[in-house]
């Protein structure tokens, strides 16, 4: 409360030596505390950013004669022109890319059909069915990777991009078919009944009402969706072998020596690769803050 | 009324129009996906079916990455597929890669025990062929020869380069210091009283993400004192780790404790030069690679010594790792995989990989010329050339399992050298787990 006192105190004062005072007092000005309080905490929270910048933008021979730790005596961009090319940086970005387009487009498709069924259907074990979906997520998928590489293995698409798509796709849908079952069983009946009185079928109204109604938990699950899969490592490497193939978080990894790695080219992959989820991250910020809540407002 | 339905109306293309993209843009994208993806996938089927050849490595450093990519690139029976895994993924993969219906044909992995276990699985293809009359391989060394066989004779490995252990340290540094390298162990533990005197650290390591560091003091206060046959044997589980021979080797480790680097246990092997680098410390035993680990400008300034003998009744011995390939059985081009190990083991392509990588790695074929190898390479293959007997590392002459029993043991004892004895008797109990396993 002391804290507040300072402005509070002040607001009457420009009141009275403005020459015609208003009757609308000016709104008390806002807390600095806040800002004093975050300020350092957000400095905090960026560190770790700009420790991984001060390293990749610092020559390999400064890093192994002074310290990974030290401040930079170098500058040089030879940790992403590394990176770039012979990292092959650029080419993995793209598969990730392509991954996650093919990936986020195909399950949430999917299981907006599924959820819409399950849904708005008199569908038999309708509940079973979900909840058998959900509890596929609630495996580890440690314990999964021998059996779905042996599978993929088997039906003959082991180490294409197409498998891992497929993979993605299997083990996020059941949590999107769950949450957007939940969305599309809180959507009013009585738009439901005014679209079958106009003659829209089922087809029809998923077009029209259910999928546009649901945008804003597409929006919210496609968020996430995109950074899951992105970021996503052990299904990539349980399922490529391929070099050539990898995408991006494989490919980090590669950069990093068996005896001896190029912080500096680790450092300036690390920031490239982090630069698409950031993107996302703010072209979907409202979506991912919902994102959060989703499924809490059933 | 007629402005009500146009704004229905308009709502509704508004509606259609959107559904409509999705669904455009959905099916392109697909599409698109699948497209590429068959693309890729038919592009790798055609390959292997008509006489590509892939090679999967874990050759990880920069400059030995490069080195190796030249020589396949320039490699004239065809097109290589090369395909460079992290070391750590590629330990976890390397049953998937050999057990695969079309596994890669060649792979970059260690001689000895480690390749000998996958020829148990009948999963190597045999080279035998390639150490005969005039393989390429047939001139090599018995030792490489009976480390590239398996149980029954066969050989499954093509040996193409190794690298030594030693006692490196900055040649200028130690000229600073007035000091000069010891000969005798005496001399070893005067030296390092001396450097303490003087504020600098004596020896310096790097346990925190590779706490194998710490098996290499082992291995060679073992060989020392134990000699390179008691090693073998306690490594194939015929001694037990808490034998009265393995005390003394701890207890001779136990002294040196005081001489290392106090954040050790927080640098890891990479970090570990650094402060060499600085001239704050002053030994590292370490493998050849250490080279890589300093500034280009230090690295003509860099030397070593080999631990010096502690007990003279046990022959010489020294580590050195040996890095080489072996071949699938169950890959479908088993000629081209063996044609492809025959250019790789020619003394022509270890020369070229030798002086591309940079780095001090030694060749193992008796053939190349290595009057232009840099000093410091010289004086490795001079090491191993006097040296009576050669082991390799801690894991490769034992395997990954009991690797790990070592470095559990061998971070408790250095961070409480007192209880000894009781960490010597969980580091038997473990190691009678992976034995009987």
């Amino acid at each position: 409360m002391s804290a507040l006192a300072p402005p509070a105190a002040g607001a009457p004062a420009a009141v009275r030596d403005r020459p015609a005072p208003r009757l609308r007092r000016p709104k008390p000005a806002r807390s600095p505390w806040l800002h004093v309080a975050m300020v350092p905490v957000t400095l905090l929270w960026l560190s770790p950013i700009v420790f991984v910048l001060f390293v990749a933008i610092r020559s390999y021979d400064d890093i192994a004669g002074r310290g990974l730790g030290a401040f930079p005596a170098s500058f040089s961009l030879d940790g992403f022109a590394t990176a770039l090319t012979e990292g092959g940086v650029l080419r993995s970005l793209g598969n990730s890319v392509l991954v996650t387009v093919c990936a986020v487009v195909a399950s949430l498709a999917l299981s907006s059909f599924a959820a819409y069924a399950l849904s708005r259907f008199d569908i038999p074990f309708r509940r079973t069915i979900l909840l058998t979906m959900l509890a596929g997520n609630l495996l580890p998928p440690q314990i999964l990777l021998v059996p779905v590489s042996s599978i993929t293995e088997a039906i003959g698409i082991g180490d294409t991009l197409t498998a891992l798509v497929v993979v993605q796709v299997g083990f996020g849908i059941g949590f999107y078919t769950f949450v957007l079952h939940g969305f599309m069983r809180s959507l009013p009946n009585e738009v439901f009944e005014a679209a079958r009185l106009d003659g829209a079928g089922p087809g029809g109204i998923f077009w029209r009402i259910v999928l546009p109604l649901s945008r804003p938990s597409l929006a919210a699950l496609a968020a996430l969706a995109t950074t899951w899969i992105f970021n996503d490592l052990i299904w990539a490497m349980t399922v490529l072998r391929t070099e050539a193939k990898f995408p991006i978080t494989a490919a980090l990894l590669n950069l990093q020596g068996g005896f001896a790695s190029a912080w500096n080219v680790v450092a300036a992959g690390a920031l490239i690769a982090a630069v698409p989820t950031a993107i996302v991250f703010f072209l979907f910020q409202k979506q991912f803050v919902s994102g959060l809540l989703v499924g809490a407002n059933k | 009324m007629s402005k009500r339905t146009t704004t229905y109306k308009r709502a509704l293309t508004r509606r259609e129009l959107l559904a409509g993209g999705m669904t455009l843009g959905a099916a392109s994208l697909l599409a698109a996906c699948v497209g590429t993806t068959s693309g890729g996938s038919g592009g790798g089927g055609g390959g292997t079916s008509s006489g590509l050849i892939t090679l999967q490595n874990s050759i990880q450093d920069a400059d030995p990455k490069a080195a190796l990519e030249a020589l396949v690139k320039a490699y004239p029976g065809g097109d290589v597929t090369m395909n460079s895994v992290a070391t750590e993924q590629f330990r976890a993969q390397l049953t998937n890669y050999l057990r695969s219906g079309d596994s890669p044909e060649v792979l970059s992995w260690y001689a000895g025990s480690v390749a000998r276990s996958y020829a148990e699985e009948g999963l190597l293809l045999d080279v035998s062929s390639l150490w005969e009359g005039d393989g390429a391989c047939a001139g090599y060394s018995d030792a490489l020869r009976s480390l590239s066989s398996d149980a029954a004779g066969k050989q499954i490995f093509v040996p193409t380069s190794y690298y030594w252990w030693s006692v490196f340290y900055k040649k200028s540094a130690f000229e600073k210091w007035g000091v000069e390298p010891p000969t005798t162990w005496d001399e070893f533990h005067a030296l390092c009283e001396n450097l303490s005197g003087q504020g600098i650290v004596p020896l310096t390591n790097g346990l925190s993400s590779t706490p194998w560091m710490a098996s290499g003091w082992f291995d060679y206060l073992d060989l020392r004192i134990n000699g390179a046959q008691y090693h073998r044997e306690l490594l194939a589980g015929e001694h037990a780790f808490n034998d009265p021979e393995v005390v003394a080797v701890m207890e001779e480790y136990k002294r040196l404790i005081p001489y290392f680097d106090k954040n050790a246990a927080s640098y890891t092997a990479q970090d570990a030069a650094t402060p060499v680098a600085q001239d704050k410390s002053a030994m590292y035993l370490v493998g050849a690679f250490v080279s890589g680990y300093f500034p280009e400008d230090q690295r003509d300034d860099l030397d070593f010594f080999s631990v010096p003998v502690i007990n003279d009744s046990v022959p010489t011995a020294e580590e050195a790792p040996t890095d080489g390939f072996f071949a699938a059985a169950r890959s479908d081009n088993h000629q081209g995989a063996l044609d492809l190990l025959s250019y790789l083991a020619s003394a022509d392509s270890q020369q070229q990989y030798i002086e591309q990588s940079k780095s001090s790695n030694l060749p193992t074929s008796p053939d190349v010329d290595t009057t232009s190898f840099s000093p410091l390479v010289q004086k490795g293959i001079e090491l191993l050339n006097n040296t009576e007997e050669i082991t390799q590392f801690f894991n490769r002459d034992s395997s990954d399992a009991l690797q790990a029993t070592a470095d559990t043991a061998l971070t408790k004892f250095l961070a409480q050298p007192d209880s000894m004895k009781s960490i010597l008797d969980e580091w038997q109990t473990a190691a009678e787990g992976v034995f009987a396993s």
